[in-house]
Parts: structure tokens; C-alpha cells; sequence
């Protein structure tokens, strides 16, 4: 999933970064000998040009701070449109490779960041395949190597063949991920509800066009909310330096339960989370004997011990999200309804998590035939149709080689004029 | 609604007790009255009580009309906050806030221990204290326990949400988009942000004349201080004293309070450079918070003299750094330990 770009302009991100607005209208398009670049962008313009009606947009699109990543890779930052008839003729224009908008709002949104009188910004949560680690990823994710471009399958540290370290991972969800990413999504919308009394409708959850999701939370009384107050939420989320002494008992480092003064144990959320995970109940809101016996049963019953098994469910309860993203007011993210440049598919809206499918519902639309050189074998699932990619040439429709290109993966393959 | 005499003369610090005073065009000038003096020597008492007993002992004399009780207490508030305006040490202003904030707290837990649930002169001057001076609204849900709820956001407009680990949000219960607190933590937010503002009221004061009377009380009070506490000087290895433990010592000669991993940092490196129990008292008595009885017990406890004669060494620089006290500098290069720093220096 591409990262969210980072408000600092001096961050090590290896995201190129050109600010002045005028660059981009000298912006020469795409890299001329690169095909696969020239290609890529008179689809995406193709995509625009016909899907425009799909970008997401508020009703503030002058107050946005607008970046635009071109295929010669350099981002355009603090571009500001009037209006969204604007905003979309510039994008037909240069096609971007990326789009972004920030949660944020501003006085003055072309300006630098310093001079830009920040008014508020919607409260956005990233998850991230990457953070799931999940071991299917490990097996049909793929490594490239930079040195030696060797394309392997499976996830490695070195390349097999020149055994240099400097490799890349092919990021290629499959349904699991999927599956997997929409478990942290529910968790997090819960949190959202249950905890911070936002209602569902001001929670809107987008597939990132990649690997993971993308929540906006257009609330009022989040809107205002410092960098720093964002920090608590995300670390509420995550249960970063939860203390078990909330449930009512302190465990020592040997493992000894002491309870704790008896009170009102007002049981929602974290507390309530957390027992229910450890099967116990608080009777009226207090801690009891039964309380305190079940506790040592599950001390007793368990060679992790009581506090490792809170641990783990610490774990399991708290929501995978990416703490920076969240934290950072200036941040520009991936504006929804337009194409991920990373896999070619589209940051869409996500109406229903369960039956949501990215790789039916974020194709684009363009299906043209094309030849592809590819790689390496793999098999691929769009649209309900499965796509057995061998390596060599392949005639297969636009959006599935606009995957592949994205991936790197394949390259398009243009015949040459005798 | 208004707040009966008795209860404004635990609170002098409300906007309400306040006009009791000024609408008797009472001036600071008239300090020099003979006719203030036993407020101005009370509100001394307190003050020395305050900072070189580290005692609570200040008592409200209820034997008066209740005008009068609060006219009274309310001077006395401000010839207390001119008198440590005019020492202008920071240690002495932060002890004397973080006693007086005590002091409302205390007044504030009996209002609520011996309030019922309908009592709704209480509800009011917490609400009232909350809403006026911290720009926070609270609720009661009577329904729920009599549970205190405070919008998230407004929640973390208090610095102790960020402070202490049990104060982060992660460890408060939230439900619908409030924080809940109970009684005694809705006085412990109460007794911090009164904390704060009463520092606050005291940098802000900016008398034209000072009475004389406030002046010579407050230089010998300043002197007696500055006999007492001679300008902090790091014990022995100043030279290579760690960052971190100088950064303590820092906040000690600031009358900064400090928290609890920073003490035991520095109680474990007193012990790790073989300070004696009253070389270390001598210096955890600067504290604001500062108890005899209860940091020699922690310290002999540190030290392995106490409980499971188990002697703690000095953190790492790992834990420190978690704890946020690391201020590393170029002296730091490859140590894990501050205790690295004074082996390296002695053994050159």
C-alpha cells in the first residue's frame, strides 16, 4: 500500500518532492523512454476521463491542500484547486500517478506549511497490510532485487542469485489479507462507536488500493483536535502502556495476583474488552471472589502465566493501525476515487465490509486487450475471472496489466515496427 | 444560583468569592493597615508551614459572620499569592501551590464525602470550578454510579492526561465519547489544574507597589529559604555527570516535581555513587511533595535495606529513554548505563 505522504518536506521518505506549483506545468510527462511509465499514464488519463464522477470530494476543495505524484516521480505538493470541475481538469491534464488531499484545512492551502493557517482536520486512521504480518504474506508475496532485478517468489532477505540484501517485496494480497485487514477495520469502527461516541455515519472506510484501509472520521468534535490529543487516541487504540491494574488487581514480576482496593469498576471500554476476552465477569461493576478465583485459575491453568496472557490479549483487542498517520495534522493522504499507483487499482469507497471485494470493486474499468511481457508465473483473480499470468507474452485486458506493470511484475510489450 | 458564604470561603479562588472583597474596594495598599495584620501573619504561617514544614496545618476560623469568613479568606489568599510573588523563588512558588492546591482538595473531598446524592451545592461548585476556571464541562450521571463523564477532547485539554501513564487515555474508562472519573479522580484532575493555575495567578500578578509590610515579610522569608536551600550544586562528579541525572537536578532547583521513575533514576545513582541516606535526604527534600518518612523508606528499600533486601541498580539507558528522561548528549556515545560515564572518567 503506497504510504500516505508525510507533511515534512525534509523527511527521509524516498518520495521526490518538487513544492513550486509552476513545475508542474512544465512537467514534460512521463519519462520518455520508459514504456511501462507512457503507457501507465494514457491509461490512467483514459480512467479519468471517463470515471472523474467517482473522485471523492467535500465541500471545502478550496480549503484542501492538494499533491500530485507524476510519472517522472516527483511529488507537487500545496497545489490548490477552486473547485472540483477545476481539480479534475488538472488531473485529465497530468494524469498523475498519485493523487493526494489533506485531511486538513486551510486558510491559505497553497502556502508553506508554516504560512498555511491550519483550521481543522478530519481524523484519518491507515491499516496497513504490512503491520499484519501475517504468514500468508510471506508465501505469495514476492522479493525483487534491486541489484541483480531478479524476481522471486516468496518473501526473502537477500536475493538467491548476486545474494545482495538490497531487495524489495512485491506486496500481492490475497483474500486472507483481506479477510485479515477487514478484522481490524470492524475493530477499529467498534472503538470508534462504543469508545468515542462517533456516529456510524461519520465513519467512512475507503480500501486503500492496495493493501489495507483507509478510515475517515468526519466529526466536528474531532475536527479541531491537536497533534498531540490525536497521539492519545492512536495510543488508546493500540493499548500502548495499558496497565493491568485497570482490571481491579496488580500482578507483580514473579506472577503474584494482589487485589487491588475494591471500587466501581465501571466496565467498558478497554476493561470490558479485556475481560470478555478472559471470560470474566464483574458483578454490579465490582470485583468479587469468584472474580478473584477465576483469575488464578487462569494463572494456574496457563505456562504463560496471568500476565502473558493478558499480553496476548492486549494484542488481539488492539487495532493495527498506523500511529503516524494519524498523528500527523498536515499530512497529505490518497484522495478517494482515484488509482493507487502501486497496484493500479482504486482507492474506493467501502459500503459493505463483509462483502466487499477490492479486487472486483476497485478495478478500473478499462479492458482493452493488451500484450504483456511478464516475469514470472502467477495467477491473478479480477472480476470474477481468474487470470493465469505465465512468463513471456500475455493478452489480457488493461486492468489487469495495469496491476502487474504497477507491481512490477511484467512489463507492457509493444511490438517493434519492422 | 448562588453559592452559600461558607463554601465561597473554601474556594477563594472563584471569580464569585473574589467580588465579596472588591465590592468593599478593598486595596493592596491597605495592607499596611494595622487592621490586616493578623490576616497578613496568618496567610505567613501558612506560607512557612507550607514550605519549610511541608505541613498542612492552615485552619479557616468559622467563629465570624459568614461575610466576614470569606472577606477574611479570600485576603488572605491574596497576601499569600503577593507574598510568593514577591519572594520570586520557583521552588517556593511550586511548593506553595501544590500545598494550597491540597489544601482545596481536601476541602473539596469533605464537600463530596459528606454530600448526599442530591445535594446540589456541591455538584455546583465542582461544576462551577470546572467550567470557570479550566474551561472544562462536567457531568454527573447520577444513573451510573455517580460517575463524573468529561468530553474526550476536553479531557485532554488537562496536562495530566499526557503526564502520568495512569492518566493517559488508554488507562481511563471511555464510553460514548466521554472519559468517566470517579469522586476521588475528579478531585486528583481538580487538585492538579489548581494546581497549575494558582502558578499561573501568581506569574501573572503584577502589583504597582508592594505594601512595605508584604516586602520585609517576604525578604526574610526569601533569606530564611535561601539559608535553607543554598543554590544546588551536583555532588562530586560534576564533570562527568551524566545528562540525565543533571536534567534532574535541573528540575530540582526549578521546584519541579519529579515523577516517579525519574526518582528512582536518581535515588539508584545517589546510592551507585555511595551517598550517605542524609546526603540523599538532603536533596529529596527540596521536593514539593517532599515526606521524610516516606522517601527514607523508599530509598532504604532501593538501597536493599528494606523488603526483599534486593538492591536496585541504576536503569539503563534503554528505560530511561522510555522514560522519558533521557537528554543524551555527545558524552553518551556507547554507553547503556549512566553509570558507564563515572567508571569511564575514573578510570582514565
Amino acid at each position: 500500500m503506497t504510504s500516505p505522504t508525510t507533511s515534512s518536506h525534509t523527511s527521509s521518505s524516498s518520495d521526490k518532492l518538487k513544492d513550486s506549483i509552476t513545475d508542474s506545468f512544465n512537467y514534460p510527462h512521463s519519462v520518455e523512454d520508459d514504456p511501462n511509465k507512457i503507457w501507465l499514464e494514457k491509461v490512467f488519463r483514459k480512467h479519468y476521463f471517463n470515471s472523474s464522477s467517482e473522485i471523492e470530494l467535500d465541500n471545502y476543495v478550496s480549503e484542501h491542500e492538494f499533491g500530485f505524484r507524476l510519472f517522472d516521480g516527483y511529488i507537487r505538493r500545496h497545489l490548490n484547486f477552486k473547485n472540483k470541475r477545476e481539480l479534475i481538469a488538472s488531473i485529465i491534464k497530468f494524469s498523475p500517478s498519485d493523487i493526494f488531499c489533506s485531511p486538513a484545512r486551510y486558510q491559505h492551502p497553497s502556502a508553506s506549511m508554516d504560512q498555511k493557517g491550519w483550521i481543522g482536520a478530519d481524523l484519518i486512521f491507515d491499516i496497513d497490510g504490512k503491520d499484519l504480518q501475517l504468514d500468508c504474506a510471506r508465501i505469495h508475496n514476492m522479493t525483487f532485487c534491486k541489484n541483480c532485478k531478479l524476481i522471486e517468489k516468496e518473501v526473502h532477505t537477500s536475493c538467491s542469485k548476486c545474494n545482495s540484501s538490497m531487495v524489495q517485496i512485491v506486496e500481492l494480497p490475497c483474500q486472507n489479507c483481506i479477510r485479515n485487514l477487514k478484522k481490524e477495520v470492524t475493530k477499529l469502527v467498534e472503538v470508534l462507536h462504543d469508545d468515542f461516541g462517533i456516529e456510524n455515519n461519520s465513519i467512512n472506510i475507503f480500501f486503500s488500493g492496495n493493501n489495507g484501509f483507509h478510515i475517515h472520521v468526519v466529526d466536528e468534535s474531532f475536527f479541531n483536535l491537536s497533534s498531540m490529543k490525536r497521539s492519545s487516541l492512536t495510543q488508546y487504540l493500540l493499548g500502548r502502556g495499558y496497565l493491568v491494574d485497570n482490571l481491579g488487581f496488580r500482578i507483580d514480576k514473579s506472577d503474584n495476583i494482589t487485589m487491588l482496593p475494591n471500587k466501581i469498576y465501571y466496565n467498558k471500554g478497554w476493561r470490558a474488552r479485556l475481560l470478555s476476552r478472559l471470560h470474566l465477569q464483574l458483578k454490579n461493576h465490582r470485583i468479587d471472589d469468584k472474580f478473584m478465583r477465576k483469575i488464578t485459575q487462569i494463572k494456574e491453568t496457563n505456562k504463560i502465566g496471568i500476565s502473558g496472557v493478558i499480553n496476548n490479549q492486549i494484542q488481539n483487542i488492539s487495532v493495527k493501525i498506523d500511529p503516524n498517520v494519524t498523528i500527523d495534522i498536515h499530512r497529505i493522504f490518497r484522495l478517494a476515487g482515484t488509482i493507487n499507483s502501486k497496484s493500479g487499482l482504486v482507492k474506493s469507497r467501502v459500503n459493505n465490509l463483509t462483502t466487499f471485494d477490492p479486487f472486483k470493486e476497485s478495478c478500473i474499468r478499462e479492458d482493452a486487450l493488451v500484450k504483456l511481457d511478464a516475469f514470472v508465473d502467477t495467477k491473478l483473480f479480477f472480476n470474477g475471472t481468474s487470470y493465469k499470468i505465465k512468463t513471456g507474452i500475455n493478452n489480457i485486458p488493461e486492468f489487469v496489466a495495469v496491476y502487474i506493470i504497477s507491481k512490477g511484475i511484467g512489463d507492457i510489450y509493444i511490438e517493434k515496427l519492422k | 444560583m448562588r453559592f452559600g458564604n461558607k463554601d465561597l470561603a473554601r474556594y477563594p479562588f472563584l471569580r464569585e468569592a473574589l467580588s465579596y472583597v472588591t465590592k468593599n474596594e478593598f486595596k493592596i495598599e491597605d495592607l499596611d493597615n494595622s487592621e490586616f495584620y493578623h490576616l497578613v501573619e496568618k496567610a505567613k504561617r501558612k506560607i512557612e508551614d507550607y514550605v519549610f514544614e511541608g505541613k498542612l496545618a492552615y485552619q479557616i476560623d468559622y467563629n465570624k459572620t459568614h461575610e466576614i469568613i470569606v472577606q477574611e479568606e479570600v485576603i488572605i489568599f491574596l497576601i499569600s499569592l503577593l507574598l510568593i510573588k514577591s519572594i520570586s523563588i520557583d521552588s517556593v512558588t511550586k511548593k506553595f501551590a501544590l500545598f494550597e492546591s491540597m489544601r482545596f482538595e481536601r476541602y473539596l473531598i469533605s464537600d463530596l464525602d459528606n454530600s448526599n446524592q442530591d445535594d446540589k451545592t456541591v455538584k455546583l461548585i465542582l461544576y462551577k470550578i470546572f467550567e470557570d476556571l479550566f474551561q472544562t464541562k462536567v457531568d454527573l450521571e447520577v444513573d451510573i454510579f455517580n460517575f463524573y463523564k468529561i468530553k474526550i477532547s476536553d479531557y485532554l485539554d488537562h496536562p495530566i492526561a499526557f503526564q502520568e501513564r495512569e492518566w493517559n487515555l488508554v488507562n481511563r474508562t471511555v464510553d460514548k465519547g466521554y472519559v468517566y472519573l470517579d469522586g476521588s479522580e475528579i478531585v486528583r484532575l481538580f487538585r492538579n489544574e489548581l494546581y497549575l493555575l494558582i502558578i499561573d495567578r501568581i506569574k501573572k500578578m503584577n502589583p504597582e507597589v508592594l505594601p512595605d509590610m508584604i516586602i520585609s515579610i517576604s525578604d526574610s522569608l526569601k533569606s530564611r529559604w535561601e539559608k535553607m536551600y543554598p543554590p544546588l550544586r551536583a555532588p562530586g562528579h560534576q564533570d562527568i555527570l551524566p545528562p540525565c541525572i543533571q536534567h534532574i537536578y535541573n528540575q530540582i532547583d526549578k521546584g519541579e516535581n519529579l515523577s516517579h521513575p525519574a526518582r528512582v533514576l536518581l535515588g539508584t545513582f545517589l546510592i551507585y555513587t555511595n551517598k550517605s541516606m542524609e546526603e540523599m535526604i538532603d536533596l529529596f527534600k527540596r521536593l514539593p511533595d517532599y515526606n521524610e518518612q516516606i522517601t527514607r523508606y523508599q530509598l532504604e528499600h532501593l538501597a536493599g535495606k528494606r523488603g526483599n533486601t534486593k538492591q536496585y541498580f541504576v536503569p539503563s539507558c534503554e528505560k530511561i529513554k522510555l522514560n522519558n528522561l533521557c537528554f543524551e548528549t555527545v558524552v553518551c556515545k556507547g554507553i547503556s548505563n549512566p553509570t558507564q560515564l563515572i567508571y569511564r572518567k575514573s578510570s582514565k
